[in-house]
């Protein structure tokens, strides 16, 4: 069993990788790499050689190409070369003509094309562009090279970075002593009461495990998920950050910073990181940190987006089971009577009606009841999560009906029915002992598949009622170009979707002892 | 003796033209005399047995009629009425009023003062094309590819394991990267629905295959040597007619719904769709009085869907054998 479960897990990230890959191809080599500036007002603003450099530098952003300027490898080899600032300005003034340019600048540039040229890259000098004797607006000499970031190296450099493990050594600059601290009592807390942490020094984070009095309790940052980086969406941010950070507005409470100073803020000094110079830099980080870790998030009032999408979709996953079930079970009973007749009629109702039709009626009708039709994180009122619940169980609802009734009736025939009728069972015991048992098989294997579904959320229930939730982040995603996010995004749902098919079948096994995954039944 | 009787010799005939010795033929022999029975006329009977079918079968007779042939006969431009500020946002009855008592009026006018009923209907007809064309080519590729991979071992291996893939590629990401390439028309979106639409449709004909495929009697035709390719043709595809007529019945709605979704979300066609009207209708929705050009769309593509899912399940029903009796 678990040698199976394990190859069949092997199996399934190998696939997930080849959809990141086909993502990668879609999206890097497929898409027209211009649409980008489609509603780019920079862009549009730009003329000459600046436009042209304006794009492969955009395109570095979006994460398509290697690209480096001249001036930019000059800085680059000036630490190992010995060069001035001084120099490396002169050095990086290379002339509107390559015939103009002085011997030392010629030598350098020499170098720089045949260095980039011997790595594949595309080494490109712009003359400038000129008119009435005078550089054109955007029209300076330009010197550059790119290159295609080819699949293969993407693609490795993606999965070996997915996971990141916080290191002592992470901190280039002298910082003193590297190292990691335990100590039973959190000098946040005053240093009197039981908190068991561990804070380091040379890593990203100051505290890489902690406790506090949110669930789960015990929290980390030594291990870091990077999903991708975000350009436009939630620019600089993780995906899988932003899909977990909290929102809502800020909660502030009295708060003791290291060098004893107390102010009402919404800091979350756990989650200090490393920032070089930031203390001196700034007045206000002076009087408050005691050493260079004051990158610090703030704390909100509300939940993520996967928060809000998994409350409001495990809310409707659950009440869907305990409407659905029982209801298939009533309309397989009284077969061909009025009740399965109305259930059959609400069934095509929810299968043939576009998603979207049936979702707006249900916020007209909510909306006459009085019910709140928009989400808003900022309010206590429970009643808007009732709209977006009912919306994702009332569909769920009637998919459960249809195929417990399909599964019910055709168990009705078996010989073991007739056996129990015979024997003297009632109805009820027949349909709630046996052929339940039977029927229910095939919608277990759904429930990993939902609760985990939970997590993606839901693209136009959020949308309707204006949830901030995680179902729109790939279509947000995709309409603002964001490629990191779109690669994440995918990843994240195919490894659901391949988890949840895994564990369906280990608890449709469970269920039924007759399903085995060993080898022989195989 | 009976006088009705005629005795033989009356009749002048000699022995010969009177009887004739039939001789055994053993390839009449072989033949069983039963009534004529023809699967379609069966089908069509058990359908039209139920007189809500009737019914139906009329109403979508009408909804096809406006679809295809209500555009035909009316000139219907969107921004007749652009300039003239009293024409817009008008429930029907105001509508009917003021810019003449016709069809065209009878579901109020929109946001840039047109028709709405002709809006819909030169929306439904984009919309219904799109989900007849999609299905056609979804069914044909999926039908065929499915049988191949029911059948052949080899290509079954290969074929699991791109279902497993391109199923995990988000549908979305596919159509919003094929649009994006292409331009967001009407073709591009048939090209985006069908280039992966196909493989669901094939793995449930596969399982309905494998299913089929090792039954006994295929077993004897098998070992009697019966070609591969007329055992698919004449012992399994007869058996699937009812499940392929079935599906067809989901398929074309779902189109519709799918594009209408894919529209709501801001990647769909350019063409004034039924999608696309209830897109750019929404904020009428909860605004009194402007509901008219929100619902109508809603109501017509939810009335399109349910007909065509119902006509569909219900022939499904008619074309599986075993009702015929």
């Amino acid at each position: 069993m678990t040698k199976y479960l394990i190859r069949r897990l092997v199996h399934g990230l190998v696939s997930v990788i080849i959809v990141v890959a086909i993502v990668m191809i879609l999206i890097y080599s497929c898409l027209d790499r211009q649409l980008i500036f489609a509603q780019d007002p920079v862009f549009t603003q730009l003329g000459n050689n600046q436009k042209i450099v304006y794009q492969y530098r955009k395109w570095e952003d979006y994460g398509y190409i290697d690209y480096v300027p001249y001036p930019e490898w000059l800085q680059s080899i000036a630490a190992e070369e010995n060069l001035s600032q001084e120099e490396v300005t002169a050095l990086s003034a290379f002339a509107q003509k390559a015939t103009g340019d002085s011997e030392e600048v010629a030598a350098y540039v020499a170098r720089f094309t045949e260095y980039y040229e011997s790595q594949g890259y595309t080494v490109t000098r712009l003359d400038a562009k000129m008119s009435k004797k005078k550089v054109a607006p955007g029209g300076q000499q330009q010197l550059y090279a790119y290159k295609d970031k080819p699949l293969l190296g993407r693609l490795w450099n993606y999965l070996t970075g997915l996971i990141s493990v916080d290191n002592i050594h992470f901190v280039q600059e002298d910082i003193g002593e590297r190292g990691l601290t335990f100590t039973l009592h959190d000098p946040l807390y005053g240093g009197k009461t039981f908190a068991p942490a561990i804070i380091g020094n040379g890593t990203l984070h100051k505290y890489l495990l902690y406790t506090d009095g949110k669930f789960p309790f015990i929290h980390q940052n030594l291990v870091t998920i990077n999903l991708g980086k975000s350009y436009t969406v939630n620019s600089g941010v993780d995906v899988f950050q932003s899909m977990n950070a909290p929102q809502g507005s800020y909660v502030s409470s009295v708060i003791t910073y290291p060098t004893g100073h107390t102010e009402s803020s919404a800091d979350d000094l756990h989650s200090a990181t490393y920032a070089y110079g930031s203390r001196e830099a700034n007045l206000v980080n002076r009087d408050r940190f005691t050493d260079d870790y004051t990158n610090v998030v703030t704390v909100k009032g509300g939940l993520s987006q996967i928060g809000y999408s998994f409350v409001i979709g495990i809310i409707a996953s659950a009440l869907a089971y305990l409407l659905g079930v029982p209801l298939g079970i009533i309309m397989a009973r009284k077969k061909d009577k009025l009740v399965d007749r109305i259930g059959t009629i609400y069934i095509v109702f929810i299968l043939a009606v576009p998603s979207l039709a049936y979702i707006f009626l249900f916020k007209a009708i909510g909306y006459s009841l009085g019910l709140p039709t928009t989400f808003n994180m900022d309010s206590n009122d429970w009643r808007m999560y009732a709209l977006p619940i009912v919306s994702l169980a009332l569909p769920s609802v009637a998919n459960l009906m249809k195929w417990l009734r399909r599964y019910m009736i055709d168990q009705m025939n078996s010989d073991y029915v007739k056996f129990a009728r015979s024997g003297g069972l009632s109805e009820r015991e027949i349909f709630t002992r046996h052929i339940l048992k039977n029927a229910i098989i095939p919608l277990v294997h759904g429930i990993p598949g939902t609760v985990l579904g939970a997590l993606i959320g839901a693209i136009i229930t959020e949308r309707v009622y204006v949830v901030p939730g995680a179902g729109n982040l790939l279509t947000k995603a995709i309409n603002m170009y964001d490629n990191g996010v779109i690669v994440g995004v995918t990843l994240f749902y195919a490894l659901l979707s391949v988890i949840s098919i895994i564990l369906g079948d280990v608890l449709m096994s469970m269920v039924d002892p007759r399903i085995s995954f060993t080898s022989k039944a195989r | 003796m009976n006088e009705n009787l005629i005795d033989l010799k009356d009749l002048n005939m000699s022995e010969e033209e009177l009887f004739s010795h039939v001789d055994h033929s053993s390839l009449e022999s072989e033949k069983i005399t039963a009534p004529r029975y023809s699967y379609w006329r069966s089908v069509f009977r058990v359908f039209f047995r139920k007189r809500i079918n009737i019914v139906i079968l009329s109403l979508f007779a009408v909804i096809l009629a406006f679809t295809y042939i209500y555009p035909l006969l009316v000139d219907y431009d969107p921004f007749a009425n652009l300039m003239n500020s009293s024409a817009k946002h008008l429930l029907p009855g105001v509508a009917m009023e003021r810019l003449g008592k016709n069809i065209h009026w009878i579901l109020g006018a929109g946001a840039s003062g047109q028709s709405t009923f002709d809006a819909v209907w030169f929306g439904s007809r984009i919309s219904v094309t799109m989900a007849f064309i999609c299905a056609a080519i979804n069914l044909i590729v999926g039908v065929v590819i499915g049988a191949v991979w029911g059948f052949s071992k080899k290509v079954d291996i290969i074929m699991t394991e791109v279902y497993n893939i391109i199923g995990n590629v988000p549908y979305i990401l596919f159509i919003s990267v094929l649009v994006l390439i292409f331009s967001a028309g009407f073709w591009t979106m048939v090209f985006a629905l069908t280039i992966t639409g196909w493989l669901g449709i094939a793995y449930f004909i596969r399982t309905q295959v494998v299913i089929i495929r090792d039954r006994e009697y295929n077993l004897a035709s098998r070992c009697l040597g019966t070609p591969i390719m007329r055992i698919a043709m004449k012992n399994i595809l007869p058996f699937m007619t009812s499940v392929i007529v079935t599906l067809a019945a989901t398929e074309i709605p779902s189109y519709i719904s799918y594009e209408v979704f894919l529209s709501y979300i801001g990647m769909g066609m350019s063409d004034m769709s039924l999608g696309r009207l209830i897109y750019q209708a929404e904020n009428a929705m909860l605004t009194p009085g402007w509901q008219f050009e929100f619902w109508s769309p809603v109501a017509v593509a939810s009335i399109i869907t349910i007909v065509l899912y119902v006509v569909g399940q219900n022939l499904g029903d008619a074309s599986d054998p075993r009702t015929h009796m």
